[in-house]
This record gives C-alpha cells, sequence and structure tokens, in this order.
C-alpha cells in the first residue's frame, strides 16, 4: 500500500543534511526536487518509545462519547475492536471476536478466549453485551445510529454473544470494526463514570498512562496483551502539535519520530530531510463538492452534471493536492473492493459538453453559484482552482471561506447556506455507511434533505441486506451510477497519506481509512 | 505612614472594586461573541456520522439549547462557586487547563519582559547620552527594526538558525518549570527572545526620548553646577525620574505580550493559554474560553493595580 519512492533525484539534487533541511523549514522555504532515504526495513525489535507528533487532541478518549475522526489513532492503541479490516481493502475480518450471520437477522460474536481489560477483568460475553447496550442507549453515546439495526442482543454462552438485528445490516461486522466496536472495561466505566472519557481503560496493545489536553497523550505497553509477541514498542508519547509545518520541524529536529496526516505540500521538505523517510498511501479521503440540490441552480441536474464535466480532476490533483492523489469519479477508490470502473469514468473533463448542458439547463451565460470553503492555505487554493475551471463553462462562483465547524456548519446545519461546499469525505469502513450518511434522505450531510431518488433509497437499504461480496458490489454499482449519473456531488480527488518518520522507526503500514495505526512499528 | 498604608489599602480596594464589572463585562463579551459567530459545537460533540436527532439530543445534554442568558448565568454561578467548569469537548476542568497552561505562558512573558528590559534599558541610556552620534542613530535602528519585524517571522529565523542550524535551543515544546527549571527555560528562550524585540525597541525609544528631555531641563542643568558628573546625573537621577515612563511602558508591554504570545506559542508548538483558547474559540468550547479570559483579565488587572501601587512608590506625588 504504501508507496515507497526510490530517490529519482539524487544526481540533480543531493539529500541534504538535517539541519539544511531544517533551516528549510524554518524559513518555509520550499523547493521541487528532492532525494529520498530508503524505508528503513529489517527485523523486529521490541521496545522503545514511539514519539509521534500529531496535529489533532483527541475529543474523548472514550469511542462511544467521542465525536473527531482523528480520536481513531489514539483510541486503537488502548482499545481492540471485535472486527477489524485487511489494511489494503477494508475487507473485514475477525479482530477480538470472530463473526459469522446464521440467518440475515443474527449475528454471531465468538469472543476470543483469554482477553483481559487493562484492569485485568475478562472481556467475555457480558462485557461485549454491557458494551453494545452502552453503545446503543446510553445518552451520551455518539453510537447509537451506528447501532440502530440491533434490536437485541444476548448472552449466548460465556464467550458468545447474539445480536437479533431489526432488519438484515450486513454492514454491520464493519461498524464493530469502528468506534462502536472498541470494547471498554464495565468495571472502570461504572466506577468513573464521565471521567472514563479521560481514563480509559480498554483491552487493547497499550494501556492507558495521562491525558493532557493540547499537549501530550501517553501509553504504556500491555504486559498482558492477547496477541503474543505484541505490541513491539514499549510505549508511546503523542504531542499535540496542531500547526503542520511546526509538527514536521519536531520530527526534522528529532524530538520527534513520526508525523502522520500532513499536507502534500510538505513532501519536498520531508524528502529534503536525509534522515526522515517520505511515506504515502491511498486513504478513502475524498475532496470533493457538496451540493444541496434542493433549490437553487443546483437544483438542475444539467448543472450539476456541467460541472462535473468541467472540472479537470488531474489539474485540480497536481494544482491543490501536490500531485499526491488519485481522481475521483465517484466516493471509493480504485482499490476498493466496491470500486466501479464504468462508474468512476462517467465524467472524463470536456467542457464542450459541459457548455452544452449549461445551455440546456436554460439559466443563461452567467450563472452565480454560492460556495462555502475552508480559509487554511491548502483550501483557499483549491477554491481557487474550482473558481476558475468552472468559470470555463459560465458559472461565477462566489465563496465565502471560514473555519471548518463555522462554514460546514453552515451549509449542513439549519442555516443551509451556499449552493455548495468544497470540503471532504473521510470514508467509512463500509461503504453503505458513507451512501447513507450523504444521500438517505433526512442525512445531515445532505444538505437539503431532499430525497435523491425512490430507488436511490431502496437501493441505501438493500446495500446493507445482500449477504456475499459480489452481490453487494453489484447493489453498490447500481447506487453509484444513480448517484453520479444524477451528479449529486462533485468528487474530486482521493488524498493520499503523507507522513514522516524519523531514522528510529520502522514496519508503519499505511491503511485505506487513511487513520494510522501503530502496532507494526518497531524501533530500529 | 498610617495614611500611607491607609492610602494603598483603600487605593487597593476601589481598584478591586472597579475591576470586579470589568471582569464581569469581558466574559460577557466573549460569550455573546462565541454565540454570535457561525459555528455549533453540538455539531462537534455529534460526531462524525451526526444527525439532526444527535445534533438536538446534545443540545439538550449539555444544555446548549437554553436561553443565551440562562446558559451565561449558569456558567456565571459555577465561577462563584469556584468551579470554571469542564471543557465541552473533551471533559477536561477549564481549572486543570489553566493551572496547566498558565506557567508556560508566564515563563515566556516574564523572560521576555527581562529581556526586553536588560536589553532595551541600557540600549536607551547609551543613545540619550549619545544624542545626535552613530550609537544613537544604530539605536533608533534597532529600535525601528524591533518594532517593524513581526514576532513570528523572527521566531522561525530564530529556529531556522539558533534551533536547526546550530541546535543549540530546542525546536518545539516546553518543560514544566516544577519539573525542570533550568530545560524549561531552555526550552523558554527562543520564544521569549522573539516575544522580546518589540520591548527592547520600544523600551530604548521611550528611555531614549524620556531621558533627552530629562537631560535638557534646569534641574540638571543645575546638577551639573553642582559639579555631578554626567553618569552620577544619568544613573542617579536620570532614572528616577524617568522611572514613571519606564513602569508605564513595562506595563503595557506586559499586557500586549500576554497576547501576543498567541502566535509565538502557535509556531514553537508551546502549549500555553494562547494555544488553549485558540484551539477552544475554534471549536467553540466557550467553558474553556470564559475560563481562559477570567483568568487573562485577572491577570490584567492585578498588572495594572501594580504599577498604579508602584506609581506611589516612584513618585511620592502620585500619591
Amino acid at each position: 500500500m504504501s508507496q515507497i519512492e526510490k530517490p529519482s533525484f539524487d544526481v540533480l539534487m543531493p539529500a541534504l543534511p538535517r539541519r539544511q533541511a531544517l533551516a528549510w523549514l524554518g524559513g518555509l522555504a520550499l523547493g521541487s526536487q528532492m532525494a529520498m532515504p530508503a524505508w528503513a526495513q529489517g527485523a523486529v525489535k521490541r521496545g522503545g518509545v514511539l514519539r509521534i507528533a500529531s496535529l489533532h487532541n483527541p475529543s474523548s478518549m472514550d469511542p462511544a462519547t467521542g465525536g473527531a475522526g482523528t480520536d481513531h489513532s489514539y483510541l486503537w492503541t488502548v482499545y481492540d475492536t471485535l472486527v477489524e479490516w485487511d489494511y489494503d481493502t477494508l475487507r473485514t475480518r475477525p479482530g477480538m471476536a470472530d463473526f459469522r450471520f446464521t440467518d440475515p437477522k443474527t449475528l454471531v460474536l465468538d469472543i476470543k478466549p483469554g482477553i483481559t481489560f487493562h484492569d485485568g477483568t475478562a472481556c467475555d460475553a457480558a462485557a461485549v453485551k454491557f458494551n453494545l447496550d452502552r453503545n446503543r442507549q446510553d445518552a451520551r453515546s455518539n453510537l447509537k445510529a451506528d447501532l440502530g439495526s440491533i434490536e437485541a442482543v444476548d448472552v449466548t454462552g460465556p464467550q458468545q454473544v447474539t445480536l437479533k438485528l431489526k432488519a438484515p445490516d450486513v454492514a454491520l461486522p464493519a461498524v464493530l470494526s469502528d468506534r462502536a466496536g472498541m470494547m471498554v472495561s464495565p468495571k472502570a466505566v461504572q466506577a468513573l463514570g464521565n471521567e472514563h472519557d479521560r481514563k480509559p481503560v480498554g483491552a487493547g496493545p497499550w494501556k492507558f498512562v495521562s491525558w493532557a489536553d493540547n499537549q501530550k497523550v501517553v501509553v504504556t505497553r500491555n504486559d498482558k496483551y492477547w496477541r503474543a509477541g505484541q505490541p513491539n514498542l514499549d510505549g508511546i508519547e503523542f504531542s499535540v502539535i496542531t500547526d503542520q509545518a511546526t509538527a514536521l520541524r519536531s520530527v526534522v529536529a528529532g524530538q520527534n519520530d513520526f508525523v502522520y496526516a500532513l499536507s502534500a505540500r510538505y513532501k519536498p521538505l520531508i524528502e529534503r530531510a536525509k534522515e526522515l523517510t517520505f511515506i504515502t498511501a491511498p486513504t478513502l479521503y475524498v475532496i470533493q463538492l457538496y451540493f444541496n440540490w434542493s433549490r437553487g441552480p443546483l437544483a438542475n441536474a444539467k448543472v450539476r452534471q456541467a460541472i462535473n464535466f468541467a472540472l479537470d480532476r488531474k489539474a485540480f490533483i497536481a494544482a491543490g493536492m501536490g500531485g499526491l492523489g488519485e481522481a475521483a469519479g465517484m466516493q471509493l477508490p480504485s482499490t476498493h473492493w466496491a470500486y466501479d470502473k464504468a462508474v468512476a469514468e462517467l465524467y472524463p473533463h470536456d467542457l464542450e459538453r459541459a457548455r452544452k448542458l449549461m445551455a440546456e439547463a436554460g439559466l443563461g451565460n452567467n450563472v452565480e453559484i454560492t460556495f462555502g470553503g475552508y480559509n487554511d492555505q491548502d483550501n483557499v487554493r483549491r477554491n481557487e482552482i474550482v473558481m476558475e475551471q468552472l468559470g470555463k463553462i459560465g458559472i461565477r462562483c462566489k465563496f465565502t471561506t471560514g473555519t471548518i465547524p463555522e462554514i460546514s456548519g453552515q451549509f449542513f446545519g439549519n442555516e443551509k447556506k451556499f449552493d455548495a461546499l468544497l470540503s471532504a469525505w473521510t470514508g467509512r469502513p463500509d461503504p453503505s455507511m458513507t451512501y447513507a450518511l450523504m444521500y438517505a434522505k433526512d442525512a445531515y450531510y445532505n444538505a437539503g434533505r431532499a430525497e435523491v431518488s425512490p430507488e436511490v433509497s431502496a437501493l441505501l437499504v438493500e446495500s446493507r441486506q445482500k449477504s456475499s461480496v459480489e452481490e453487494r458490489r453489484a447493489v453498490f454499482s447500481k447506487l453509484q451510477r444513480l448517484i453520479m449519473e444524477g451528479a449529486y456531488s462533485a468528487p474530486l480527488g482521493f488524498q493520499f497519506e503523507v507522513a514522516a518518520a524519523g531514522p528510529k522507526i520502522k514496519g508503519f503500514k499505511p491503511n485505506l481509512l487513511g487513520k494510522p495505526k501503530f502496532t507494526d512499528i518497531s524501533q530500529a | 505612614m498610617a495614611t500611607l498604608r491607609e492610602s494603598a489599602v483603600g487605593l487597593f480596594g476601589r481598584r478591586l472594586a472597579q475591576a470586579l464589572p470589568v471582569m464581569l463585562l469581558a466574559t460577557l463579551l466573549a460569550f455573546g461573541l462565541l454565540k454570535l459567530v457561525p459555528g455549533d459545537i453540538a455539531v462537534t460533540l455529534a460526531g462524525d456520522n451526526a444527525s439532526d436527532q444527535r445534533i438536538a439530543e446534545i443540545r439538550q445534554l449539555y444544555g446548549l439549547d437554553k436561553a443565551f442568558l440562562t446558559q451565561y448565568a449558569e456558567w456565571l454561578w459555577k465561577v462563584v462557586q469556584g468551579d470554571l467548569s469542564r471543557s465541552l469537548l473533551t471533559g477536561e476542568a477549564v481549572l486543570v487547563s489553566i493551572e496547566r497552561c498558565l506557567p508556560a505562558t508566564l515563563l515566556i512573558v516574564v523572560l521576555a519582559m527581562v529581556f526586553s528590559v536588560l536589553i532595551g534599558a541600557p540600549l536607551g541610556v547609551l543613545a540619550a547620552s549619545r544624542q545626535g552620534s552613530w550609537i544613537d542613530s544604530a539605536v533608533m535602528s534597532v529600535g525601528s527594526l524591533g518594532v517593524a519585524i513581526p514576532n513570528f517571522w523572527l521566531a522561525m529565523l530564530l529556529i531556522a538558525t539558533l534551533a536547526l542550524e546550530r541546535g543549540w535551543f530546542p525546536v518545539t515544546g516546553s518543560v514544566a518549570l516544577s519539573q525542570d527549571p533550568l530545560r524549561a527555560i531552555h526550552h523558554a528562550v527562543l520564544p521569549a527572545l522573539a516575544l522580546a524585540a518589540g520591548g527592547v525597541a520600544e523600551i530604548s525609544r521611550q528611555l531614549r526620548g524620556a531621558l533627552i528631555e530629562l537631560l535638557s531641563s534646569q534641574q540638571v542643568r543645575t546638577l551639573h553646577a553642582k559639579g555631578l558628573s554626567p553618569m552620577a546625573i544619568l544613573w542617579k537621577h536620570g532614572l528616577r525620574n524617568v522611572g514613571i515612563n519606564l513602569l508605564t511602558v513595562i506595563t503595557l508591554l506586559a499586557n500586549r505580550m500576554l497576547a501576543a504570545t498567541v502566535v509565538i506559542e502557535a509556531v514553537f508548538a508551546v502549549p500555553g493559554m494562547g494555544s488553549l483558547i485558540v484551539n477552544a474559540a475554534l471549536q467553540r468550547d466557550f467553558p474553556v474560553v470564559q475560563g481562559v479570559i477570567l483568568v487573562m483579565v485577572g491577570i490584567v488587572l492585578l498588572l495594572n493595580l501594580t504599577a498604579d501601587m508602584l506609581y506611589g512608590r516612584i513618585d511620592p506625588r502620585v500619591r
């Protein structure tokens, strides 16, 4: 998955010594050519503490009460999940439990023996039932909707839990590979109450030590971890550094060992630093235009289609994503199991067709569309690219920029401002979650809360009912085609993970979800 | 003596009585602004898979659906009871966050003040005593540069040269003073230097101006006539007479530096009060914003009060 590039410009520009590279970072100097050290490989060594520069503070260390997608990399250190997925494809596989559907409305979880929480209590059927019921019913739980298909959780053996479903839901295992499947210690939750948000007790590879807001999160090895021989590292120290340049600088200077989720514009700087390894890999994170198709010019399908034809996705990726990305013709990348090439190729860059569609839409030559956009450096540039590209078909983009909570709240929330929003979709373990959250009639990320079509609504339900991969793929193909033919959004590009690893670490494996796990990392 | 003490106590009491409405007004304004600007913390709290229903539940759960003044009154009532509330986002007690972040900010500001005074005051005296010379011009040029250079840019230059190229200082972060005083100061030197540039300039220019005015006065001419050496006039009489000017500049600088740390903390990834309030404001985490504003306003008022008390010590006429 990871693209560990070979040094391609060594002859043109030898790798700079660390201090020179650091000086470049300090002065915000950006170059274009780079050299890259080889990714360190070799035998796994146990021990050592990994120091990570993390761009986000956790919202909560309790999986049920947290809200941010950036929490996962913290949560996965303390919690294991009932179900896991393959890093490359996100296909589900057993985690703390083996799982099987005995009928479309019954999911049986067989919890692996010998798993204990960090407080020494057993992770058995009773503990799993406690967790699932808490996630479904607790007033503070953000996971109620995720587990909405469960009617009852029954303990059917000391290590077995049976989930009775209201309706068939084959996406449930994938749901249990996310927050909803992270098991917390019932004893700790009962003893700590809301304090468990800040003093988490799980059954993961590391135990929680401390969390100072916006400063540091520390975890240490769980010696009784159920997977023999893991984890490799004795501990992890996350330093919360919200500024990307500063976070990278801390790794270049050797104060930290690893930084992830960087903007592609830092690629040259990472590659110039002699002792750093540049790591990149595809993710589900897709930058896209959200449309409010319930009103205004975007209620007209021809305008939405024209926009999709007018967008030059390759140029967008080159200029707006540092050249690191994959052109997006739908909400899943080419490596995903439910990807459909024919759908993804529905909208080649074709200005003639776009102009023709605009003419057919009958809105005149100078259509104004209001856009929301974010005010950080990367997004401002992307806003300008979109303005320029859509200007070629007579669309005048009127962008309003602001912070993410401000602008996304105005677009998706009650205000219903703007006709469109240039933002991103961070991806979910199962594609049915992605499509339901964006295109179901009452979904929050469906800005106009308008139904796409009865057929799409039916397919959203069907996507959770078919059991085999082939059947599901067929359903998703139909669903994606209907959505993209109607052009209910305009995906632009899948963003690649951009990470930098210092000389002391090796073995990092990126995953398609784009939320790093650190269990494979060891010290060199 | 008793009268002097009484007047000091009276001044303290009056200032304290004035401080309370200022603090109330500041927190009410900040609260109002946070509620006025777009963005809803309930959406953030509802998580990645938010729904309209969940957002409504969150609003009810956290009391965000209550009237503006009710929310403010509830927060204020807790403050009166000594509880600064908890972060809506992370659940950390606001007092704990402030206790952790305040020392880092104060260390940088105090160190920056020390640099400003230690470098700025001698430069100002030197320029005043050599008025019109190349030394005076050089000091004034440095002063202009210090005011003109944006401190975040200077911070980056300092990082590039002293931290990255030379490796003399850490690039990011901070260490608690209580944990390791020497390392804490080592971490704070570069942020303090970046912050002090403007302070050095301001102190040297103000001191120069005040001293030049004083040195051309009748009083100094008399002192000359009495046979005092120029150095004795400058140090014994000059500085004492410009003490009030210097104290005013230092107080204003300290207030300004407390605000300017927001940028410096971001560049050096120092988890101080600036980072705390910026992150909280961006996420509309109003208990944290309110708590930080309350404490910062308190510090500023305390600084001003201290300056007022010191004015009386320096110049008895002020009493």
